[in-house]
């Protein structure tokens, strides 16, 4: 997945120490210094939270939250971030099942596989994203590493807040206690169905139908900082320098802003 | 260092305690505020966000305080000053990401105006109740900096005080204000920014390749740098080595967390500051802080008048706490009073380290005003007709 993610960069023309990532899920060390991006491995589920002071104080920086709890500890987060729409690319991990503490049904959770079953509905997380505000969303397996190599190089290319949902099995700690991951992602992928532009409304996680995965939507709107700019600017006439248009000057830090 | 004057509004202004907190901020070079609204915490924002464009800062309403404190601490790793401001509901929520800013160690400053609580309390009245949730409100163990001040001037005073221990020792600083204070008008004195000395953030200047997040200096500080620069670094709220990767054992948490106890500890000489007046000869030393001393001092001088030997002793710096200084004078003394607005938490260490040598009465603070002296008036008489120590500790609330 972190392969796939550097892939993306990649194909964005986004250089690793642009990059700054904060993050509820532990990335392996070597990995992180391996593709030298920044990593914050912060408070559980509040990685946009941070990640929107980090994009605030150094709009210079590309800020991709990696989010496992994002949709329960983060689900406010992640409400108003889609609406203030700071440019973050927003990487939710669905692990579905969270088999470190077994039987443990997190709110996006499926039916089909908890060890006990749960019965409460799941997010729609694409869904909910666009209605707030987010200007793009996604959601592919891990598999699918094509695609989504692709979406985040679209994603990061995007001004706004971009969400994009991931279905895979938590990487590391998984297949250390179990090797059902390796099947489990292959269930995901051979039960997915790509429906590129389909109505996030139509695109909720069902244990009977097929996983819908694909490119959902691609909107433009104002970003926090433009509207930011606008409104100030307005009240302020020319007295207002506008705020971190001179990337990495105006918005930078102390030490070379 | 010296500040930069396009936040330094040099000259003699009329403040409340909340602006002149603002001022004292961008006289630091505080640079980013994160808030949720709160009262009577608002002033602060308001006048932070009039000033910010001429100093170029800049500022952003979060989704609540937990989400306030994380984007300051971000902010902070991109080579800003950041700071929040809130109230005891939102020191609250905050209480988390303390936790994370102690763990990463990162320069941030947070305002809190106390109001009475417990719940929603009473967001119109001042209050000292958070002291030690500011001080114990985290999980894990932990040793921050607290201070209170108690007028505009020391709001900003302390505010650029606090800024500068952040960064002097990489660690959050809480400035313990109240409601009172908050709107009290005074005059600030704001000198000229050449006057004004700062604490520089200390950067790591090796190869990029061999930045180590929390390799400590011989005084035990890391240096830092700002994110984005290709310095690849990795930090975790987990307990982590010096690279900041996640090392899942005993040792390792020797090595992290005791180093972030050790680092004030073992400056407490820098770091604690207290007032004392005619404590030499002092029978009875009122102790206080914030908004209470004012009432203090001046039923210290009331009681002076009156022929008594009371003498006070101010905290600057509430966390840490001056053992020492209270322990000594616990020799010498024949008792302590400490007023409080709240049902009793800092006399709590006065009685810790008076190791029961002098008697300690407690007072419950401000009913009839916050500058009102007539109960620590008739604590101080009852101080002085007590003789012996009775079990210990009399409390009289």
């Amino acid at each position: 997945m972190i392969t796939t993610f550097a892939k993306g960069l990649e194909k964005a023309g986004v250089k690793p120490n642009q990059v700054c990532v904060p993050s509820d899920i532990l990335f392996e060390p070597a990995i992180v210094k391996h593709f030298g991006f920044d990593y914050f491995h912060t408070t559980r589920g509040r990685a946009i939270a941070f990640g929107t002071g980090l994009k605030l104080a150094n709009p210079a920086l590309k800020v991709v939250p990696f989010t496992g709890d994002l949709m329960t500890v983060g689900g406010n987060h992640f409400v108003h971030g889609s609406r203030r729409n700071m440019e973050l690319t927003v990487i939710c991990i669905n692990n579905f099942v969270y088999r470190k503490i077994a039987g443990k049904a997190v709110s996006i959770e499926t039916p089909k596989f908890s060890p006990y079953s749960t019965f409460e509905e799941p997010f729609n997380i694409p869904h909910l994203g666009n209605s707030c505000g987010a200007i793009y969303t996604a959601r592919w397996t891990a598999l699918h590493t094509e695609e989504l190599a692709d979406s985040i190089a679209e994603a990061l290319n995007k001004k706004g807040l971009s969400i994009i949902e991931i279905l895979a099995p938590g990487p590391d700690y998984y297949t250390s206690i179990s090797n059902v991951n390796a099947d489990l992602v292959r269930f995901y992928y051979d039960n997915s169905e790509i429906r590129n532009d389909e109505d996030p409304r139509n695109v909720g996680i069902t244990p009977e139908n097929k996983i819908i995965v694909g490119k959902f939507t691609s909107k433009e709107r104002s970003t926090f900082i433009d509207s930011y700019n606008a409104q100030l600017g307005n009240v302020l006439g020319e007295k207002f320098t506008p705020y971190g248009i001179e990337s990495g000057k105006k918005g930078a830090g102390g030490k070379n802003g | 260092m010296k500040a930069d004057p396009s936040g330094v509004l040099t000259g003699t202004h009329n403040l409340s305690g909340n602006q002149a907190c603002a001022e004292g901020a961008l006289s630091a070079g505080c640079r980013f505020l994160g808030v949720y609204p709160i009262a009577p915490a608002l002033e602060v924002s308001e006048r932070f966000l009039q000033r910010a464009k001429k100093a170029s800062a800049t500022f952003i309403q979060m989704e609540d305080e937990i989400s306030a404190l994380a984007a300051v601490i971000g902010a902070s790793w991109t080579g800003k000053k950041s700071m929040t401001v809130t109230s005891g509901p939102g020191l609250s929520l905050m209480m988390e990401h303390l936790g994370l800013g102690i763990m990463l160690e990162t320069p941030c400053v947070i305002v809190d105006v106390q109001r009475v609580g417990p719940g929603l309390g009473l967001p119109s009245q001042p209050s000292q109740a958070d002291m030690m949730q500011a001080r114990w409100g985290s999980h894990g163990d932990y040793e921050l900096i607290a201070l209170a001040p108690s007028s505009s001037q020391e709001m900003f005073d302390f505010t650029i005080k606090a800024f500068n221990f952040s960064e002097r020792f990489r660690i959050p600083v809480a400035i313990m204000s109240d409601q009172y204070l908050a709107h009290l008008q005074e005059d600030v004195v704001i000198p000229h920014a050449e006057d004004i000395r700062l604490e520089p953030r200390r950067y790591f200047d090796g190869p990029k390749d061999s930045y180590l997040p929390f390799k400590r200096d011989e005084d035990m500080i890391p240096p830092m740098v700002d994110i984005g620069q290709g310095y690849k670094f990795h930090v975790t709220g987990l307990t982590h080595d010096d690279r900041g990767y996640p090392i899942m054992d005993e040792e390792c948490q020797e090595l992290n967390v005791h180093p972030l106890v050790k680092k004030i500890r073992d400056y407490t000489d820098e770091i604690i500051e207290v007032q004392e007046a005619n404590t030499e000869d002092a029978d009875v030393v009122i102790v206080s802080y914030g908004a209470t001393s004012r009432a203090a001092f001046k039923a210290m001088e009331q009681a002076r008048g009156l022929g008594l030997k009371v003498g006070s002793l101010k905290l600057v710096t509430v966390w840490p706490f001056p053992e020492e200084r209270v322990a000594e004078l616990a020799d010498k003394v024949k008792a302590f009073v400490v007023p409080e607005m709240n049902l009793g938490q800092v006399v709590l260490e006065v009685e810790r380290c008076s190791y029961g040598k002098a008697n300690v009465f407690f007072i419950a603070h401000g009913e009839k005003g916050v500058e009102n002296t007539d109960d620590i008036l008739r604590a101080i008489n009852q101080a002085v007709q007590v003789d012996n120590i009775k079990d210990g500790i009399i409390k009289f609330r």
